[in-house]
């Protein structure tokens, strides 16, 4: 398993070591200048997060109605990084907010809404952790909560009157920083895909272990 | 009120009247000039200047080279410890998972030399 996750890190590794050079590249934006470069790691992290709080939802849904466990692994390893992802854009948004707002945080619809997002995903991994016998179940319906989230993240942008960057920003870049940004996604998939595999495999292994101390128990 | 006092307060007002009146006609306008907002129109509609967005929140317009003003609040500081942090979250995880993965093969290991033993 180890040489799997070497491999994959290796794959995502030379994406994310050349992305900063190519964004060093790109053109700087007019009115935020420099701070505004911390747009092409924020962004993907966030796309990561939305897609991940997707994967967590839609595990859960079939471990709910299935009861499948390795839906439940997936979704476990899923939930884990919208938490991940979640914290980069919000450390990464204010530090952006502070130049370019002249403020560390406003309580809008994007900010307040990306926080809740990822406090239901906190909440998810800890009643998952502390919940005891068959927190799985009552998770899954939270991992639900989540997703249902997701939309409203993202289209409150468009929808209220906020300070944030509309969602039009990504399809209306120009060629000079439609490149690194992209690539950046990139990375931050393969990466992803890369990390959400060895984290189910943790929990498959982890399934594993369970089943044999149960059958060394009832030997 | 005595008749002495009312006289002294009527003085008084003559006097003050007498003072400030060049003043005060000169501060009204005269009976001629037609009144500037006529009592019957409507309030003025509010007219505000157009709501200023905040910076880059439609599309991204790039230049080549940054303005030469001296900013307040460098950016550079923000952009590194934007990148530092994004680095540092994903080795810590890549690292948390690693030592996981290490723990689980390594209880599965047990696990198995243990039936070994007992078969």
């Amino acid at each position: 398993m180890k040489r799997y996750l070497l491999a994959l890190i290796v794959l995502a590794m030379p994406l994310f070591a050349v992305a900063p050079f190519l964004v060093d590249g790109a053109p700087y934006e007019s009115t935020m200048g420099l701070v505004q470069k911390i747009f092409y790691f924020h962004v993907p992290a966030a796309i990561v997060m939305f897609v991940s709080a997707f994967v967590c939802g839609i595990a859960s849904v079939v471990f709910l109605f299935k009861g499948r466990a390795s839906a439940d692994h997936l979704a476990e390893a899923a939930g884990e990084l919208v938490v991940v992802f979640g914290l980069i854009v919000l450390v990464t948004g204010p530090l952006w907010a502070r130049k370019a707002w002249n403020t560390w945080w406003e309580w809008d619809p994007r900010l307040t809404s990306s926080l809740l997002l990822w406090m239901i995903f906190v909440a998810y991994l800890l009643v998952r952790k502390y919940g005891g016998p068959g927190s799985e179940k009552l998770a899954a319906a939270m991992a639900l909560f989540g997703m249902a989230n997701v939309p409203f993240v993202y289209v409150s942008v468009n929808f209220w009157r906020t300070l944030h960057p509309e969602t039009s920003v990504v399809m209306t870049l120009v060629a000079g920083m439609r490149g690194p940004f992209w690539l950046s996604v990139a990375a931050f998939v393969l990466l992803y895909v890369a990390l959400l595999a060895i984290r189910t495999s943790i929990g498959h292994a982890r399934a594993e272990v369970e089943q044999a101390y149960l059958r060394m128990e009832g030997d | 009120m005595t008749r002495g006092t009312g006289a002294a307060l009527a003085a008084l007002v003559a006097v003050v009247l007498a003072a400030a009146g060049p003043q005060l006609a000169a501060q009204q306008p005269t009976l001629s000039t037609p009144p500037a907002q006529p009592q019957t129109a409507p309030p003025p509609a509010i007219t505000t200047a157009p709501q200023q967005a905040p910076p880059g929140q439609g599309d991204f317009v790039p230049v080549k080279n940054l303005p030469a003003v001296q900013e307040q609040l460098p950016a550079a500081p923000f952009v590194l410890a934007a990148y530092a942090f994004v680095w540092v979250a994903l080795l810590v995880y890549v690292w948390s998972l690693w030592r996981r993965v290490g723990a689980v093969q390594k209880e599965l290991a047990d696990l198995r030399r243990q039936a070994e033993r007992k078969a």
